[in-house]
C-alpha cells in the first residue's frame, strides 16, 4: 500500500531517462500490483472461465474448448447487443465531440455569464447514470413532458421515444450523449484558450475569414482535445449498461437495446450461465482492446502530422 | 464545416448581441432535465405529476427532510460509506498512479509504450465483466466484505485513468528541475515528492475529481464488494428509493439531489484547476 | 520536513485502509455471538412493502424466537432473485429469503427443504415441488390476472357487465374502442418489461393449461414445443387484440407503477394484473368505481391462473439451519404479519385456519370471493412464466418472452414468431 520505505539513495545517472529497479519498486509497483490483482488476474480468470461451461448451479464444470465461441458466432442475441453497443458507441463518439466543439466555441468567451454556462453543461457529467436515466425517462415515456408538450403544439401522434424499437435505441445514445457533452465542452475550451491570440490576429491579417481561421488556426491546435474527448467516449460507450438496465431493459421487443455489458451480466446472473457470459467478456474484452489501440493511432497521427 | 448555414453562422456570431443569446437558449434547453430535479425536490409530492414543470411555491422541505428522517438512517449510513470509500479510494489512487504516470514517463524507456498500452486496456473492460473473479480473489486474500478490499479494488481499477492523466502531464514538466535537484543529492523519491508532484497540480486536481466522481457514483461494486450486510453508499441509496417509492418522484428527486451534492461541491472547490490540468499535457 | 509529512500522509492512508476503519451502519458479521445468532434475511422494497414495513414484520418475528438477531438486506431493486444469484456468486447467499425464485439454488442444495410437518398447516404443501421437496414456504395465492375494469367506462359503453365469455370480451372492447375508449391498460416499460405478459398469462391459462394441466411439464420433457396449436393459438388471442388496436402500445413505455397510475387516470378500461391491485385499489380509491372478472374462456368456464408461494426459504448453509426455519415460519405465521402482508399486498393467505381482518375494502373482497369460486368449480391452473419448480420455464426465458411480447403487441413479431423466438431461446438457456 505504501511506498518504498526509503528513498533509494543518490542517483549516479544523468540524462534524460532514468533507469533502475530500485525506481521500479518505489514508484511503479505499488499501482501495477493493485492493477494486475484486481484488473489483470480476474480478466485472465474469464478469459479461463471462457472455455469452460460453468453453471454454479448444474455442477461440474468442464473444460469445453472454444465451443462457447462457436455458439456466440450463431447467437441473434450477442450479435443484436454487439450491434447496439457498436451504435451507442459510434453516436456518442460523433455526437458528442460535434456538440462539445460547437458549445465550446459558443461558450469561449471571458466573463461571468459564460463561466456560468459552462458550470451549467458540467453537471450532468457528475450525476450518477442512474440518476439520469430516472429524469430521462421521466421526461420520454409516451405520456411524459416531452410528449405533453408537443401535444400542446399540436402534434397529435407523438413519437414513441422508448416504445418503439426503431427509435429507442437513439433516444439511449441521446440521453447518454447529454450526459457526457459537458465533459468535451470543457476539454475543448480549455484548448481553445491555449490557441495564442496572435496566432488569430495574424491570420485575420492575412485576409482569412472567421472559417478559415478556424480550420487552419484553431483546429490544429485543439486537436488534442479531440484525442482525450474520443478515447473518453470510446470507454463510456463499452461500458453502456445501467441506462439500457433502468430505461429499457433490454426492450422494446428483441435485441433493439440490449448492450454487451447488460447482455453478460444477464447471461450470468439470470441465466446462469457463467462460462458462456465469460466467453462474450472475453470478445468484448478483443474489440475492446482492438479499438482503444486504433483510436489512439489514428489520433496519434493527426497530432504529428499537424 | 464548409455547410452554408455554418459560414452564415459564423460572421453572425460575432455580433456582440447575438452570441450571448444564443448561448443563453442552448443552455437553458440542455439545463432543462436539471430543472425539473430541482424544482420537483421542493415540491409536495401530489403536485408532481399534475405540474411537473411549474416552480415550486411555495417550496417545501418536506421531501428532503423525509430522506434524511428516514428510520433506517439509509442516506445517513450511505453518506458515511460513500465518504470513507470516496476519500481513501480516490486519494490513495491519485498518489498512486502519479508515482507511475511518473515512471512511465520518465524511467520505463521503451517499456513506456507497451505498459501504457496494458493500462489502457483496463480502463475499457466494463466493470460487471470481472466482478465475480475480482470477489474470487478478494476472498483468496480476506478482503471480501470489508472497506479495505473495495477500496484497494477501486484504486486497481481507476489507476489506468490517472496514469493516463499524469503521463501526458509529466511531459511537459522541464526535466531541468529534477536534474538540477538531483546534482543537489536528493534521491527519486524525494525528488518526485518535492520537485514534480507540485507542479502536477492541475493535473492533480483533474483525477481527483474525475476519480471521485466515479468512486462516488460507482454502484455495482460497493453492491457486492462490500456487500449488503456490511454496509451500503449512497448511489445504492438512489436504487433502492427508486424501488420503495417508484413514482412518487418528490421521495426519489430528493434522495438523488442530496446524493449529488457533495460531488457537486467536490468540483466547484478544485474547477478551476482541473479544466487545466486534462488538457495540460495535451493541449501543449 | 515536507518528505516526512507526505510519507506520513501516505502511510496514516495505508494504516486506515488496512485498518478498515468502522463502516457505517455495519454489523458483526454472521455467526453466534454472546448466546445470540446473527441471521442475514433478504428482502426487497415497493410502495406497498416499504423499510418501515420489513422492520415492523421482523421485529414480531424476533420476538417469538428467542436469541435471534435479524440483519435485514435489502435487495437494491424489485429483481431479489438475480440479486440474490450475485450474492451467492461471491459467496454471500443470505441465510434467509422472502420471495426469491427457489430454482437452481434448490437443485444445487444450496436451499434447505420444508418437511411435510413444517407444512402442516399449509393449505398447499405440495405448491412448487423440485424433486418431490418444497423450498419455498407456500403461504399466500396470488390470482395472476384477474381484469380490474373502470365501470364508469364500461357504464359509457353501454356494458351492462362483465364478460362471461371470451367472445362477449372482445365485443365489449370493440364498444368501449367505439367511444373512444382505450379497452385494455398493458404496462412493460423501463425495468418493468414483465408487466406487458398478463394477457398472455390469462390466456395461456384458458385456452393451454385449462385442459392440459402438465403442458409445459410436457414442454420441459421435450415431447411438445411452442408450435403447438394450442399454444400459438393462445398467443394468437393477444396479437389479435392488439391488431385490433384493443392494447394501447404507448403502455409498453410505462413502468409497473405508472401502468397502475394509468389505469386510476382512466387512460384504459380493463387492466389484466395481479391480485395485489386489490389492495391499492382499497387503500386509494380511484375516482370511479372498480370490479373484477376472471379472465373469459371461450365456453364460459370459470378459470383462474393463480400462483401459491412467495415465502421464505432458508439456506443450507445458514450458521443455524433448525434455528434460521423457526424464524422463518413465525415471520411467515404471525398472524399480525398476515394481516399487514394482506393490507399491503392483497395477499390471499394460504394458511390453515387464516381470516383476513374484516376491515378489508370491496375491491379484495370481490378479489377473494372470485378465487373461492374458482376454487370450488376447480378452475384453478398454474400461472404460465410465474411458476417455479420442476418443469418451468428455464431462468432468463422469462426475461425474454417479456421482450418478445412488445415484439407482439407492437405488430412486429407473429403469433408463430413468438413461439419459435421462445422455443429458441428455451434450447438457449438449457445448452
Amino acid at each position: 500500500m505504501r511506498s518504498a520505505p526509503k528513498s533509494p539513495g543518490p542517483h549516479p545517472g544523468r540524462g534524460r531517462a532514468v533507469r533502475g529497479l530500485g525506481h521500479f519498486g518505489a514508484l511503479a509497483a505499488p499501482g501495477l500490483t493493485l492493477y494486475v490483482l484486481f484488473v489483470l488476474v480476474p480478466v485472465s480468470m474469464t478469459c479461463y472461465l471462457s472455455l469452460t461451461n460453468q453453471n454454479p448451479f448444474n455442477p461440474p464444470t468442464r473444460y469445453v474448448g472454444t465451443a462457447n465461441y462457436t455458439r456466440l458466432a450463431h447467437d441473434p442475441d450477442f450479435l443484436h447487443s454487439l450491434r447496439n453497443t457498436a451504435v451507442i458507441t459510434a453516436v456518442v463518439t460523433v455526437a458528442a465531440n460535434l456538440g462539445g466543439l460547437l458549445v465550446a466555441l459558443l461558450l469561449d468567451r471571458a466573463g461571468r455569464l459564460y463561466r456560468a454556462l459552462r458550470g451549467v453543461f458540467f453537471v450532468p457529467v457528475i450525476l450518477s447514470a442512474v440518476v439520469v436515466s430516472v429524469i430521462w425517462q421521466a421526461l420520454l415515456t409516451d405520456d411524459g413532458l416531452i410528449n405533453s408538450m408537443l401535444r400542446t403544439l399540436g402534434v397529435d401522434h407523438p413519437p414513441g421515444w422508448l416504445s418503439d424499437p426503431d427509435l429507442a435505441l437513439w433516444s439511449l445514445a441521446w440521453i447518454i450523449t447529454w450526459q457526457v457533452l459537458g465533459f468535451c465542452v470543457v476539454v475543448y475550451l480549455a484548448a481553445l484558450q491555449g490557441v495564442p491570440q496572435e496566432l488569430h490576429e495574424a491570420a485575420a491579417l492575412d485576409g482569412a475569414d472567421a472559417l478559415q481561421r478556424f480550420r487552419h488556426v484553431t483546429w490544429p491546435m485543439i486537436a488534442p482535445a479531440l484525442t482525450i474527448n474520443t478515447v473518453m467516449l470510446l470507454i463510456t460507450g463499452f461500458k453502456v449498461y445501467d441506462q439500457v438496465q433502468v430505461i429499457t431493459n433490454g426492450g422494446p421487443g428483441e435485441g433493439t437495446t440490449s448492450t454487451v455489458s447488460f447482455d453478460i451480466v444477464h447471461t450470468a446472473f439470470t441465466d446462469d450461465h457463467i462460462g458462456y457470459a465469460s466467453a462474450m467478456a472475453t470478445v468484448m474484452l478483443v474489440l475492446v482492446a482492438l479499438a482503444s489501440v486504433a483510436a489512439l493511432r489514428l489520433l496519434q497521427r493527426r497530432e504529428v502530422t499537424l | 464545416m464548409n455547410h452554408p448555414a455554418l459560414r452564415r453562422l459564423g460572421p453572425a456570431l460575432t455580433a456582440t448581441w447575438l452570441r450571448p443569446l444564443v448561448a443563453v437558449f442552448v443552455s437553458a434547453v440542455f439545463f432543462l432535465p436539471l430543472y425539473l430535479l430541482l424544482v420537483n425536490v421542493f415540491k409536495p409530492g401530489d403536485e408532481i405529476v399534475p405540474h411537473p414543470a411549474a416552480l415550486p411555491l411555495p417550496p417545501t422541505l418536506a421531501n428532503i427532510t423525509a430522506v434524511t428522517s428516514r428510520p433506517d438512517r439509509l442516506f445517513w449510513y450511505g453518506l458515511i460509506n460513500s465518504i470513507e470509500v470516496t476519500a481513501l479510494a480516490t486519494t490513495a489512487a491519485t498518489v498512486l498512479s502519479a508515482m507511475l504516470g511518473y515512471y512511465l514517463a520518465r524511467c520505463a524507456g521503451r517499456w513506456a509504450t507497451p505498459l501504457l498500452v496494458l493500462l489502457l486496456c483496463g480502463l475499457m473492460v466494463p466493470p460487471a465483466v470481472i466482478l465475480t473473479p475480482i470477489t474470487k480473489v478478494l476472498n483468496a486474500v480476506g478482503l471480501m466484505t470489508t472497506v479495505p478490499g473495495l477500496v484497494l479494488v477501486d484504486i486497481g481499477y481507476y489507476v489506468p485513468f490517472g496514469v493516463l492523466v499524469f503521463m501526458g502531464f509529466v511531459r511537459t514538466v522541464p526535466v531541468e528541475l529534477e536534474e538540477a535537484a538531483r546534482l543537489d543529492g536528493a534521491g527519486l523519491l524525494r525528488t518526485f515528492w518535492q520537485v514534480v508532484f507540485p507542479l502536477l497540480r492541475p493535473a492533480t486536481a483533474s483525477v481527483v475529481v474525475f476519480l471521485g466522481v466515479w468512486i462516488w457514483n460507482d454502484f455495482l461494486n460497493p453492491l457486492i464488494i462490500l456487500g449488503p450486510g456490511t454496509g451500503t453508499t449512497v448511489t445504492v441509496g438512489v436504487y433502492r428509493s427508486i424501488g420503495e417509492h417508484q413514482s412518487d418522484f418528490g421521495a426519489v428527486f430528493a434522495f438523488m439531489f442530496l446524493a449529488v451534492l457533495p460531488v457537486l461541491i467536490l468540483y466547484l472547490a478544485f474547477q478551476r484547476q482541473f479544466v487545466k490540468g486534462l488538457t495540460g499535457g495535451a493541449g501543449r | 520536513m515536507r518528505k516526512i509529512a507526505l510519507h506520513g500522509a501516505l502511510t496514516l492512508v495505508a494504516a486506515a485502509v488496512l485498518a478498515g476503519c468502522a463502516v457505517g451502519g455495519g454489523a458483526t458479521g454472521p455467526g453466534a455471538a454472546g448466546g445470540r445468532t446473527t441471521l442475514t434475511f433478504l428482502t426487497f422494497e415497493t410502495p406497498n412493502l416499504n423499510a418501515s414495513y420489513w422492520d415492523a414484520a421482523i421485529a414480531r418475528a424476533s420476538a417469538k424466537v428467542p436469541g435471534v438477531t435479524i440483519k435485514k438486506l435489502v435487495a437494491p431493486t424489485v429483481d431479489r432473485t438475480a440479486y440474490a444469484k450475485q450474492l451467492d456468486a461471491s459467496g454471500q447467499l443470505p441465510d434467509i429469503m422472502i420471495a426469491v425464485k427457489p430454482d437452481g439454488f434448490a437443485q444445487a442444495g444450496k436451499l434447505a427443504p420444508w418437511t411435510a410437518d413444517e407444512l402442516a398447516d399449509y393449505v398447499v404443501p405440495k405448491a412448487n415441488p423440485i424433486a418431490g421437496k418444497e423450498y419455498v414456504l407456500p403461504y399466500n395465492t396470488q390470482p395472476t390476472p384477474l381484469v380490474y375494469y373502470n365501470k364508469a367506462d364500461f357504464a359509457r359503453a353501454g356494458i351492462s357487465g362483465p364478460p362471461s365469455t371470451y367472445a362477449q370480451l372482445v365485443d365489449d372492447a370493440k364498444a368501449l374502442k367505439a367511444k373512444g375508449i382505450n379497452p385494455f391498460v398493458v404496462g412493460g416499460g423501463g425495468q418493468d418489461t414483465w408487466a406487458d405478459m398478463y394477457p398472455l398469462i390469462a390466456d395461456v391459462g384458458t385456452d393451454v393449461y385449462a385442459g392440459h394441466p402438465s403442458w409445459l411439464a410436457d414442454r420441459s420433457a421435450g415431447r411438445t414445443t411452442f408450435a403447438d396449436p394450442l399454444f400459438v393459438g393462445a398467443v394468437r388471442k393477444v396479437s389479435a387484440l392488439a391488431a385490433a388496436g384493443y392494447i394501447d402500445p404507448a403502455g409498453l413505455s410505462r413502468s409497473y407503477a405508472d401502468t397502475e397510475q394509468a389505469f386510476r387516470d382512466d387512460k384504459g378500461a380493463m387492466y389484466p394484473m395481479g391480485s395485489w391491485f386489490a389492495a391499492s385499489a382499497d387503500a386509494k380509491p380511484p375516482a370511479f368505481g372498480v370490479g373484477v372478472f376472471a379472465w373469459p374462456t371461450d365456453s364460459g368456464k370459470l378459470v383462474v391462473p393463480a400462483y401459491t408461494g412467495g415465502g421464505l426459504s432458508v439456506s443450507s448453509k445458514a450458521p443455524d439451519v433448525a434455528l434460521a426455519k423457526k424464524w422463518a415460519a413465525a415471520f411467515m405465521e404471525d398472524k399480525e404479519n398476515l394481516d399487514a402482508s394482506v393490507k399491503a399486498d392483497g395477499s390471499i393467505i394460504a394458511i390453515k385456519g387464516y381470516t383476513p381482518p374484516s376491515t378489508m375494502g370491496p375491491v379484495y373482497r370481490a378479489t377473494v370471493d372470485l378465487y373461492q369460486q374458482a376454487v370450488q368449480r376447480n378452475g384453478i391452473v398454474n400461472a404460465f412464466t410465474v411458476e417455479s419448480g420442476d418443469g418451468s420455464l428455464p431462468p432468463g426465458v422469462v426475461d425474454k418472452a417479456a421482450l418478445g411480447m412488445q415484439d407482439l403487441i407492437n405488430g412486429k413479431q407473429t403469433a408463430e414468431q413468438f413461439a419459435a423466438f421462445l422455443d429458441r431461446q428455451w434450447t438457449q438457456a438449457t445448452q
